[in-house]
């Protein structure tokens, strides 16, 4: 019943997040800290898998990501799952590890977007 | 229990996904075009530290700039665009103050879509969209010399290039005929299949098929009616299975080069879709930008990105059954409601090396060049001109995609903006009504590398069936460190 209500909620969350909305979230020349190691690993794991549709974090193919809180679990989720137009990657594509840093980058991404104009 | 019942409605919803509710909202997606297009370079964003300028206005359908051995600017108009727009194409000068000399002007045989300048002259890549692609060496005085003509370009694509390679001779890339290698009702959209209704796509060796089949309906005279159609064949020719398509030479989707004088033409790879920009990076290596597929004609797929190769000699890179070196045929390409694209050929001639980069889905990534000056930054990496998506011709975007200049550290594949215009949304200035960028499709560097020259080839407003270029929109843009 805990585990029913958790889905239940993640999808309402994940589409409610991405169909209200979808066009917003130009990153413009926030520059993203990536002295960390883990934020500079994720922004490649990021280059490789997600860039093309969701282009800087923008919207594109995909709707935008730096635009909305989304938990690191929900990304995890959608990632692993690939819920409507969007693939899934699973472990053999992209590792635990690598999923770790992907994250890790796009919380740094959605900050750097906070800070530009 | 009302959730229970409540959950499988709810990842229905989910599942069933708002990209298919949404609409195409692509860059050139606008009511009209501007009658005409305004100029601002403060409506452009760049990295502290650097500025832009318009060196050039009013130019129709520029693709491309070269330098003489006195440093001076040129610039080559298409003569060429998609939307059926025939003109003459030209080599200007760009003289101090913006003002425009005729050096040379080419056969209504366009586009011309790239120049170099090598000892003395300049190398033009001539499109061929009616007569066939050409190498055109022209002199400072604009005589024109064709060193390789009847290239198979009279498609989709064109005769692409020139760059000149560290051993000297001059490469140049073909484009494919068709989408995904079935000729097709794009095809006919786009008007060539009317002129040229056997026009199809060459293997560069021999290639077995698997049998796959493509039906359609068109009202080409010739070939009412439905028609059945296999891969690299013509309209209305179907293919069977374990059937030998021979290879020849030229062919589509390749990348050749021939010396400075012309002669024998050498295959340098195979396997991409339309490789339009070429550059050498500074360690030698050749560098290809390659467009993917679009969502349209027979075999369309979804989601696959432009491209940035690092070319080895020899290889096949994929088309038409893989993309980014990942095979074609999964259910992740298949566009909303519509099939997987099915494997074309029965045996692969090899397994298809990785990209160095993947760009933006649409994103047209074209124009090429290594920034080899620290003077100016970020030596070593590749700068690259996003003409900008052409939906919902070519597929659906959520807001546009691309009408920037990005550089690609080529070592892990990290993509960054450089240039692009401000504010809330992305797009071009016709889309944002600014003065900024609109359709970037060409980038170069100042001889001294302290420079980089943008070609912007102007507005170009889309719908489903067509492209509509607007002449005299064309603009060079120059970026300096401050
Ligand atoms: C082939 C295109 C494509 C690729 C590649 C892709 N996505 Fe997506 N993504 C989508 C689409 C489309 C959606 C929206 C789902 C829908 O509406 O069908 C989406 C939705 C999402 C969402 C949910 C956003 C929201 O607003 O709820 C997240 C998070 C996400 N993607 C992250 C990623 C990450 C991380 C990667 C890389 C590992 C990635 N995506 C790769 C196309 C893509």
């Amino acid at each position: 019943m805990k585990t029913t209500y958790a889905i239940l909620i993640l999808c309402c969350l994940l589409f409610v997040i991405a169909c209200g909305t979808a066009k917003r979230g130009t990153p413009h020349y926030a520059s993203v800290a990536t002295t960390k190691e883990a934020v500079a690993k994720g922004e490649v794991v990021y280059n490789i898998y997600c860039q093309k549709c969701h282009p800087g974090g923008a919207t594109g193919v995909g709707p935008a990501l730096n635009n909305k809180p989304l938990p690191g679990t929900a990304i995890r989720f959608q990632v692993r799952h690939g819920m409507g137009m969007m693939p899934a990657f699973k472990e053999d594509v992209i590792s635990d590890e690598e999923m770790d840093n992907l994250i890790a980058y796009m919380k740094v991404l959605r900050k750097a977007k906070d800070k530009t104009k | 229990m009302l959730v229970k019942r409540l959950l499988p409605f709810m990842l229905l919803l989910v599942l069933s996904s708002c990209y298919r509710i949404l609409s195409s909202e692509g860059g050139g997606q606008i009511e009209k075009s501007p009658n005409a297009r305004a100029i601002n370079a403060a409506d452009i964003a760049l990295p502290e530290g650097y500025t832009i300028e318009a060196v050039a206005t009013g130019l129709t359908f520029p693709t491309s700039v070269a330098f003489d051995a006195e440093g001076r600017l040129y610039v080559i108009e298409a003569g060429y665009s998609y939307g059926e727009v025939f003109l003459e194409p030209k080599l200007l000068r760009v003289e101090a103050g913006g003002n425009l000399t005729t050096i040379a002007t080419g056969e209504k045989n366009g586009p011309w879509t790239g120049i170099t300048y090598h000892n003395g002259n300049f190398y033009v890549a001539e499109g061929g969209e009616l007569k066939g692609g050409k190498i055109l060496r022209i002199s400072p005085k604009g005589e024109i010399n064709a060193l390789v003509e009847d290239l198979p370009t009279k498609g989709d694509h064109h005769t692409n290039g020139p760059a000149i390679g560290p051993d000297g001779n001059v490469y140049f890339a073909l484009g494919t005929a068709t989408n995904s290698a079935v000729v097709g009702p794009d095809n006919y959209n786009y008007g060539w299949l009317k002129r040229h209704p056997d026009f199809h796509d060459i293997p560069c060796q021999d290639v077995t098929l698997t049998g796959q089949n493509y039906t359609s309906e068109i009202p080409l005279a010739s070939k009412s009616g439905k028609q059945t159609t296999g891969p690299y064949s013509p309209y209305g020719t179907p293919a069977s299975a374990g059937q030998v398509i021979q290879g020849a030479l030229p062919c589509s989707g390749a990348v050749f080069k021939i010396t400075p004088e012309g002669g024998n033409m050498e295959l340098v790879a195979w396997g991409f879709r339309n490789p339009f920009g070429l550059a050498f990076s500074p360690t030698g290596k050749l560098y290809v930008s390659d467009n993917s597929f679009d969502v349209r004609g027979s075999r369309p797929a979804w989601g696959t990105g432009d491209y940035l190769w690092e070319i080895q000699q020899g290889l096949w890179y994929g088309w038409p059954d893989f993309t980014g070196g990942k095979p074609l045929h999964n259910k992740s390409y298949a566009p909303p409601g519509e099939k997987t694209p099915q494997r074309l050929l029965a045996n692969h001639p090899n397994t298809p090396p990785k990209p160095a980069a993947v760009l933006g889905v649409h994103s047209s990534s074209n124009g090429l060049d290594f920034s080899t000056n620290n003077n100016f930054g970020y030596a070593g990496e590749a700068f690259i001109a996003q003409f900008g998506d052409m939906a919902p011709q070519v597929g659906k975007v959520l807001d546009p995609v691309g009408f920037k200049v990005m550089r690609v550290n080529v070592q892990n594949g990290v993509i960054k903006e450089f240039a692009a215009n401000k504010g809330k949304e992305n797009g071009p200035a016709s889309k944002l009504k600014s003065g900024g960028l609109e359709r970037p499709i060409a980038v170069k560097f100042s001889p001294d590398g302290t420079s980089l020259y943008v070609v912007d080839f102007g507005i170009m407003r889309m719908t489903k069936e067509n492209s509509f270029p607007q002449q005299n929109s064309g603009v060079i843009w120059k970026i300096s460190k401050k």
